[in-house]
């Protein structure tokens, strides 16, 4: 396993999800300056990895082009404590849900899909920020019981914390499945799963008192800190991985991992992996269902994603919703199997965000 | 700005790996699945056999094709869907079937099995039953599979189990029944050849095997209770399970995936409710082997046994 240095930066590209930019093109910006907010609750900002001036800004993404190395002062966390502590690190960058009425915490340190090491790896490797970040997120949730999930029979420094052992096969690593294996009951109230790259986060401001910049990620099987914003192809480049015309790169799992549009588009903090797959041809087609059952019998959310998808293929996301598309988990273990190669997962995203839209606009009529 | 990497890249959505498995892949190992039988078949029948089973399969493909092209469709019999209805047609016809009846039981497998509710996945029915269906309503003569096939020496045990009664079926022996000495569907009755496909398909996990095994148990228990209340009328299991189309429909007909449930309970439900209903047919219906309707009926009750399922993940 290689820790490499952070590597300078000549760009850096900050993708925006629900988040709002704060910078304008043409402005300069010091290193750890917040560029964009997040509108959506338990969203971290958005911070620049480098000094330099912000040469774009759209919906999407923010790009900084590197000019000088001043950085932002520090900030003093010791004093802060509560409510203002936990606003305070979502400013600075962390992922966290909201504080109030978590009775169970748990530490998801189980990376879901295979071929992904990052939160093994940090477990293994960097016990020092994880220590200082569970501390952190146990004073401020103060939960009844914080749990860190690891996977069955894994080895690792001692945490101080109760250890609950997940199994190998996928998708047991998933957030839901992890919430079932500690309390026993299928999505329990009061209950949070934190990713461990969050507790990391965390870890590394409560130290540096600068925003989050790095994030960890599996390059090739091994673990890199990289910093946020950083090119997707030079995360690649560093681990001498060169993409062809027609790859693609995805950043996170084979299951559910999003494909970069350009190569220039930044890592994110949700990113848990970049990998190059070299086959051009994407595994879906627009095809209809063709009735096998293959998804149905595999999903372990016990939906029937053949019914599902096929709603949200003909726009009918009410009737999607009467089949609980809500309680999907996205495995992405439907389209994994899928005899007809349908994108699964997308039609479920699609119906998800369509009835998302949907709420939002009541409630504003209201 | 200079352009830092003229790369193009391709933008796809999850998952950008795949299990393997296609439609293609699935009627290949069908298909595969279905060749000892279809050797059996040719060695029994002779070149009868062979001349069906072209027939049939050839006009199926040409059927799909013809269709998709009426019905301004992007082209499919690369899937190989069509050549495995035509060919589980033909296993279900006489071997002495003329042309004409072949050609038209295939096309309107196809054409009104499949083609009418749009492509592959759309269809309610087992697309080669709709096609057998018809034809062994419209033209019983030529269906019939005792007074077809006069000139072999084989003799049909479920027409004479029908006309005469229990005590003068001919092949009774489990042997001969597996190894094909009798009359039937000429693919069909080749039951060691169709039970060696079918276990092919259930072991590489091709079809599961809860329908199969759902079907071959109601089968067996309604079989068993007859000849248990009486054994001088009612004929043992093993006789129901190794004649007519009872293999075949199974682990091949039954097992069609938009016509069958998809959930394990249904699904169990759905085989034992074919299996039952095959034994009921044949011994109280008009039809020598009630296989074909009885799938046929099972398949109108998928969805009804598709609403029995499981409470989702979380759901309160």
């Amino acid at each position: 396993m290689t820790m490499q240095a952070t590597p300078s930066l000549d760009l850096a590209e900050l993708t925006l999800r629900r988040h709002c930019p704060l910078v304008t093109c043409g402005q300069s910006v010091l290193r750890g300056e917040r560029l964009a907010t997040a509108s959506a609750p338990g969203a971290g900002d958005i911070h620049t990895p480098i000094a330099g001036v912000v040469t774009h800004v759209d919906a999407y993404r923010i790009r900084v082009e590197a000019r000088g190395h001043d950085e932002v002062e520090p900030v003093d966390l010791a004093a802060l404590s509560g409510k203002a502590l936990y606003d305070k690190l979502l400013e600075l960058g962390v992922d966290l849900p909201p504080a109030d009425a978590v009775d169970t915490l748990i530490v998801n340190g189980v990376d879901a899909e295979q071929g992904v090491l990052t939160r093994a790896s940090l477990l293994a490797s960097t016990p020092e920020p994880l220590e200082h970040g569970l501390k952190t997120i146990h004073a401020l949730y103060k939960p009844r019981l914080t749990t860190l999930a690891v996977l069955k029979g894994a080895s690792i420094p001692d945490y101080d914390i109760q250890l609950t052992e997940i199994d190998h096969n996928y998708p047991a690593g998933l957030d839901p499945l992890v919430a079932l294996a500690v309390t026993g009951i299928e999505a329990p109230d009061h209950t949070e799963v934190i990713g461990l790259e969050t507790v990391y986060h965390l870890g590394r401001v409560m130290r540096t008192g600068l925003p989050v910049l790095e994030t960890p990620v599996t390059v090739d099987g091994k673990l890199a800190i990289v910093p946020v914003g950083m090119p997707v192809s030079r995360v690649l480049g560093e681990a001498g991985i060169v993409p062809a015309e027609g790859d693609r790169i995805v950043l996170g799992g084979f299951l559910r991992g999003e494909a970069a549009a350009l190569p220039t588009q930044g890592v994110d903090r949700s990113a848990v992996a970049v990998t190059l797959v070299r086959n051009p041809a994407p595994v879906a087609e627009d095809v209809a269902c063709v009735g096998c059952g293959e998804c149905v019998r595999r999903c372990p959310a016990r939906l029937d994603p053949s019914m599902i998808t096929s709603y949200a293929e003909f726009g009918l996301y009410d009737k999607a919703a009467q089949a609980h598309v809500e309680v999907c988990f996205e495995c992405g273990l439907c389209g994994f199997f899928c005899l007809a190669h349908r994108p699964m997962l997308q039609y479920i995203r699609l119906a998800k965000s369509e009835l998302a839209r949907a709420r939002s606009r009541e409630e504003v009529a209201l | 700005m200079k352009p830092l990497n003229p790369l193009v890249l391709t933008v796809s959505v999850p998952p950008h790996k795949h299990y393997g498995s296609s439609v293609r892949g699935l009627m290949t190992a069908i298909l595969m699945a279905m060749v000892p039988a279809a050797a059996m078949a040719v060695n029994t029948f002779g070149v009868d056999a062979l001349r069906v089973m072209a027939l049939s399969a050839g006009v199926a493909v040409l059927t799909e094709a013809a269709c998709n092209r009426l019905m301004d469709r992007s082209q499919s019999v690369g899937d190989l869907h069509a050549l495995t209805v035509g060919l589980a047609f033909a296993f279900l016809l006489p071997a002495s079937a003329p042309w004409w009846l072949v050609a038209f039981g295939s096309a309107a497998s196809i054409g009104v099995g499949k083609m009418m509710f749009g492509p592959l996945g759309g269809s309610p029915f087992c697309a080669p039953l709709v096609g057998w269906a018809i034809c062994r309503v419209s033209w019983p003569g030529q269906m019939d599979l005792d007074a077809s096939m006069l000139t072999m020496n084989l003799t049909y045990p479920l027409g004479q189990l029908k006309a005469f009664g229990w005590t003068s079926v001919q092949i009774q022996d489990t042997k001969s029944l597996l190894f094909g000495r009798q009359l039937g569907g000429l693919g069909a009755v080749q039951v060691a050849g169709v039970l060696i496909g079918g276990l092919y398909l259930v072991i590489k996990h091709h079809v599961s095997s809860i329908i199969p095994v759902g079907f071959l148990a109601g089968v067996a228990t309604a079989a068993w209770l007859l000849h248990l209340i009486n054994p001088v009328v009612y004929p043992p299991a093993m006789f129901h399970l190794l004649t007519g189309s009872v293999m075949f429909g199974a682990f091949f007909l039954a097992t069609d995936g938009p016509s069958s449930p998809n959930r394990q309970i249904p699904m169990l439900l759905f085989g034992l409710l074919a299996g039952v209903m095959t034994i009921v047919i044949r011994v109280w219906g008009a039809y020598p082997d009630g296989v074909p309707f009885a799938i046929l009926l099972a398949n109108l009750f998928t969805p009804v046994l598709e609403r029995i399922r499981p409470r989702p993940f979380g759901a309160r």
